[in-house]
């Protein structure tokens, strides 16, 4: 199954279904904030996320701008935690970026992550090696792009970025937090996978679950 | 001043920090508003939700937000992507939270910039630095300012040295004046800090008995100096209540706070109207309630009981009489209705029949006949149903009367008492008798509540939130303290007659009214009649200020003839033979209604045909006065002025000086009383030769409130920066017109806004004459410059609350 494009139902798929992983992995998700955070990573994304599809399913957005717009605004009033801000600035600039249109191709959906990860970053000034949700989203992307360099399928770039953003997961675990509140455990936060690493991880496997089916 | 948002995961940490900041200011601090939690008990933060604290404390000066970590700051900075004023400046501070947040809301109390609060928000960490010895090196000493030009060295007194309350109020009191401080300490030896900066004065580390070196430049160097001098002299107001701690001879209900007159809940006991009393406590009897249901009397005891019912009822019906009797005025008129209505023949039978029918017991019986005529009244509505509250009353006092219990309401006392009450409704304290009751405490209420405002208004102590008070035993004998907030039980006789002395302490007025530095303000008598002339003259008054018609025209069918009325003006005329006789033409309507100058039928008396708009309807009254004015001035040596009451335009005063000059009277002012009066004062005063302010109409109409509803004394008050800047307004037309304005309006009679209008320019304060010792010698204890300043400081305050007490800091008098 491959995509040029990727339509508004997918994308609204895309965000059901992270929806579901993230309910999914909840306890997973709150162990591993439990052991260098506040125990409420897994909770805090499945109350955000959980409302955000709420909001999808009662009014269904139009284009692609409101959907990410929605859902941003939404995550940015319901999380509580960092992840708040954060992934809502993620699919807020994702929104802006994509513009009101009913589907993207690769280069604009390409665009569009590309300008959520800016956000991400402006928003929490987290850098390469931080044991942030930066060091999933940022090689995600880019092996995203270099997949588009050799095929304008999306269905396998979305899987070239996933298959990154579990080796960027798993290798939060050897590093130093240096962001957050698990900084302030300096070296203890060593041995621990980072929580926001995990849930973006599985907002990419997500994605190439949704793009597979059909 | 600017806003303060407080942006937290939890709000009950954020709570707790803002209660903990405003501790320091009190309730005259900038607003703030939280932003804490995510909802449904989420611990967390919510980007709007900040937005919206950011919108609720939005102010021209800016908003500062202060932050604990993580997603606050990052929910505050996509709040700033929310908020699109461009009139409002938003900053997030990177100040520590609890510290940063305690030095930007002293900061930002004392008036300081969006720049300056910020500054002091991220530098607030030096206190506890400097304490444990990690000191940043590069630590901000004193701005390097242009040269010290003064400085003096004072040792400090206070217990406690300057911790963070002193060192609030240093601050604030610095705020007002032109001038760079610095302070240092000399034990330690450091460079001197800032004294404009909270934290930078608490790394002083000034403690009891250290001397510090206080060193000024600017226009009012000397100035600051003097108010340093002062606080520290004071022992910053800490010296007394330690003092009385140590020396506690006998049990106290309570320890007092520290008077932080926090408009947060206090913990104990609160001083709200200064001074000091001593009586027997009597406590307000409580409202019985509704008796619970009981078997049906036999029929052989309904007759007595029966009897008891009408017994009841004349018993209260005559306390109540005899009550109206011993009071004037309105609440004479109220108490009369009360007894008729506890008299009511038609209640009683209704409570009778029940008795006698049913079997109701007879407080049953009373309860439920007067539900019965209630509810009539409330269908009825209107009037009717506006007298209910009494009704109720009178239902309260027979019920009382037959359980063998006091009566609600007030005592009925001759003898001098405490009074103690849970609370006071506003219709209690309107009959409160200040020449019985000596002191009010209370065990709810606030500084700013019904209570505290009244007691001020009477000048009784009171103290307010004194939690065990309804334990205190009926009669023991108390001492009240309404500036500490102190109550003390069973006082010894030394205390006692020291507490009687302050009580009784009567200041002469030696009748020349100035300033320290000798600047003259007349200070003049009020007169209602000639039967208070004698008063007067007593009080050693410099003349009249305001002497009232109206007692002519009172209990008149028609207006008195000219020569009733030269006879009566001469009286008082006579009693001040070359001094000063302001009078006051006839000044009827609105809550002085005469039968044949005002219509009964005004839909808003206080704004209708009142003051000089009579004399449109019935000119040949004003002249007829006015003659009788020139012909009594004319027949006795007094110096007379006339004046109109209630002018609104340039056009009355002109009519009236016309008026005035027919008659060959000179010396012609008018009262501002209104709104537009005092801001069109600069043409009046062109018009005539000078103006006096009547505070109590200008309050009225200038906060649209009136002024005999209870409900509304908050905004009926002289102290509200909008009634001081119309004051001002006023007060300067005079000024530059060269003209005397003096003030003659309930506002003069208090010593601390008396001086005030001093500074605002008043040439004369008129007053009852009871008033003159505690205005005159006030005023001699402070200057005019000091006024001055603190005039600016009050009409540039926030609120009442505020302007009270920026000029109780300026102008408590220095130490001999």
């Amino acid at each position: 199954m491959t995509n040029d494009t990727i339509n508004l139902d997918q994308l609204t798929g895309w965000l059901t279904r992270f929806r579901d992983l993230v309910t999914e992995q909840v306890s997973y998700l709150t162990e591993l904030d439990s052991a260098i955070g506040d125990a409420d990573h897994g909770s805090n994304m499945t109350r955000g996320m959980g409302a955000v599809v709420e909001k999808i399913q009662a009014s269904p957005a139009g284009t692609v701008d409101e959907l990410f717009k929605g859902a941003g605004m939404t995550l940015v009033t319901s999380v509580g935690g960092a992840s708040g801000p954060l992934y809502g600035t993620f699919f807020l600039r994702i929104g802006t970026t994509a513009g009101p249109v009913a589907s993207l191709d690769a280069p604009g959906l390409a665009a569009a992550l590309r300008a959520g990860l800016d956000g991400v970053v402006a928003r929490g000034k987290a850098e390469a090696g931080d044991k942030t949700m930066y060091d999933v989203l940022a090689p995600a992307l880019d092996a995203f792009d270099a997949a588009l360099l050799a095929s304008s399928d999306i269905t396998s770039a979305a899987a070239a970025a996933y298959s990154a953003a579990q080796t960027g997961r798993d290798a939060t675990e050897a590093l130093l937090a240096r962001k957050g509140r698990a900084s302030y455990l300096g070296e203890r936060s060593i041995g621990h996978i980072d929580p926001g690493a995990a849930s973006t991880s599985l907002l990419f496997q997500a994605l190439t679950e949704i793009l597979g089916e059909e | 001043m600017i806003g303060i948002v407080v942006v937290s995961h939890s709000p009950r940490l954020a709570q707790a920090a803002v209660d903990l900041a405003v501790e320091m200011v009190g309730a005259d601090g900038p607003a703030i508003a939280i932003a804490a939690g995510a909802g449904d008990g989420v611990i967390g933060t919510d980007a709007f939700k900040v937005a919206e604290a950011i919108a609720e404390v939005s102010s021209p000066e800016g908003v500062l937000v202060m932050m604990d970590l993580g997603s606050a700051v990052m929910s505050a900075e996509m709040a700033l992507e929310f908020s699109d004023d461009p009139d409002v400046p938003v900053r997030l501070s990177s100040g520590p939270f609890v510290e940063g947040l305690m030095a930007a809301v002293v900061r930002a109390a004392g008036g300081a910039t969006l720049d300056e609060v910020d500054r002091e928000a991220r530098g607030a960490l030096r206190a506890k630095q400097s304490h444990l010895g990690d000191e940043d090196p590069a630590g901000p000493p004193a701005d390097s300012g242009p040269a010290a030009e003064h400085a003096i060295e004072v040792t400090l007194l206070n217990p406690d040295g300057l911790h963070a309350r002193p060192v609030s109020m240093l601050v604030t009191a610095l705020s007002v004046f032109e001038a760079t401080v610095t302070v240092a300490n000399l034990r330690t030896g450091k460079p001197p800090v800032t004294a404009s900066s909270p934290t930078a004065l608490l790394t002083v580390d000034a403690r009891k008995g250290d001397t510090i070196s206080v060193a000024a430049a600017g226009r009012q160097a000397v100035e600051a100096l003097e108010a340093v001098s002062d606080l520290v002299g004071k022992g910053f107001g800490e010296l007394g209540a330690d003092s009385a701690r140590a020396h506690e001879p006998v049990p106290s209900l309570s320890q007092p706070p520290a008077r932080s007159s926090s408009g947060a809940p206090s913990s104990g006991p609160l001083g709200v109207s200064p001074g000091l009393a001593v009586g027997p406590i009597v406590r307000m009897p409580e409202k019985p309630d509704e008796p619970g249901p009981a078997a049906a009397l036999p029929v052989s005891e309904r007759e007595a009981a029966a009897e008891q019912i009408v017994a009841a009822a004349a018993s209260v019906a005559r306390a109540l009489r005899d009550k109206a009797s011993r009071v004037s005025g309105a609440a004479r008129g109220i108490l009369e209705a009360t007894a008729l209505m506890a008299a009511d023949p038609g209640l009683i039978d209704a409570a009778v029949s029940r008795v006698t029918l049913q079997g109701d017991t007879p407080e049953r019986a009373v309860w439920a006949a007067v539900g019965e005529v209630a509810d009539v009244f409330t269908q009825q509505g209107g009037l009717l149903a506006e007298r209910i509250p009494d009704l109720h009353d009178v239902r309260d006092r027979v019920v009382s009367e037959l359980l063998g219990r006091p009566a609600p309401g007030l005592p009925d006392r001759v003898e001098p008492y405490v009074l103690v009450a849970r609370d006071l409704a506003p219709a209690d304290t309107a009959l409160i008798d200040p020449t019985v009751c000596r002191a009010i405490v209370t065990v709810e209420g606030g500084p700013t509540s019904h209570t505290a405002i009244l007691a001020r208004a009477l000048g009784l102590p009171a103290v307010v939130a004194a939690r065990d008070a309804m334990e205190l035993p009926e009669g023991s004998v108390v001492i009240v303290d309404g500036s500490t907030g102190e109550i003390v039980v069973d006082p010894s006789g030394d205390q006692v007659a020291r507490a009687e002395e302050q009580h009784s302490r009567v200041i002469t007025f030696d009748g020349t009214g100035r300033t320290r530095d000798g600047h003259r303000v007349q200070l003049l008598a009020n007169v209602a009649s000639p039967d208070s002339v004698a008063a007067a003259i007593e009080a050693n008054a410099e003349g009249v200020g305001l002497f009232r018609t109206e007692f002519c025209f009172l209990d008149h069918a028609e207006a008195p003839g000219l020569d009733e009325q030269v006879a009566a003006y001469r009286q008082v005329f006579a009693g001040f033979p070359g001094k000063k006789v302001t009078i006051r033409t006839l000044d009827a309507g609105a809550d002085k209604p005469l039968a044949f100058v005002t219509a009964a039928d005004e839909v808003n008396p206080a704004l209708g045909i009142r003051g000089y708009r009579t004399a449109w309807q019935r000119p040949e009254l004003l002249d007829t006065q006015l003659q009788a004015i020139a012909a009594a001035a004319a027949a006795e040596n007094a110096v007379v002025g006339v004046m109109a009451p209630m002018i609104a335009t340039v056009d009355e005063s002109v009519d009236f000086a016309a008026r005035c000059a027919a008659h060959g009277l000179r010396n012609v002012g008018v009262m501002i009383e209104t709104p537009a009066a005092a801001i069109t004062a600069g043409p009046i005063l062109e018009r005539v030769d000078f103006a006096s302010l009547g505070t109590n109409d200008l309050a009225q109409y200038t906060m649209a409130a009136d002024r005999l509803m209870g409900e509304l004394a908050v905004l009926n008050d002289p102290w509200q920066p909008a009634v001081l800047r119309m004051i001002r307004e006023a007060c300067e037309a005079g000024l530059a017109a060269g003209k005397p304005v003096g003030v003659c309006g309930e506002a003069a009679a208090d010593p601390m806004l008396a001086a005030i209008l001093v500074g605002l320019g008043a040439t004369s304060l008129s007053m009852s004459p009871r008033a003159l010792g505690g205005v005159a010698e006030f005023l001699r204890g402070v200057t005019l410059t000091r006024c001055r300043d603190a005039a600016i400081a009050a009409v540039a305050a926030g609120s009442a609350g505020a302007a009270r007490s920026a000029a109780a800091l300026l102008l408590e008098p220095t130490p001999a």
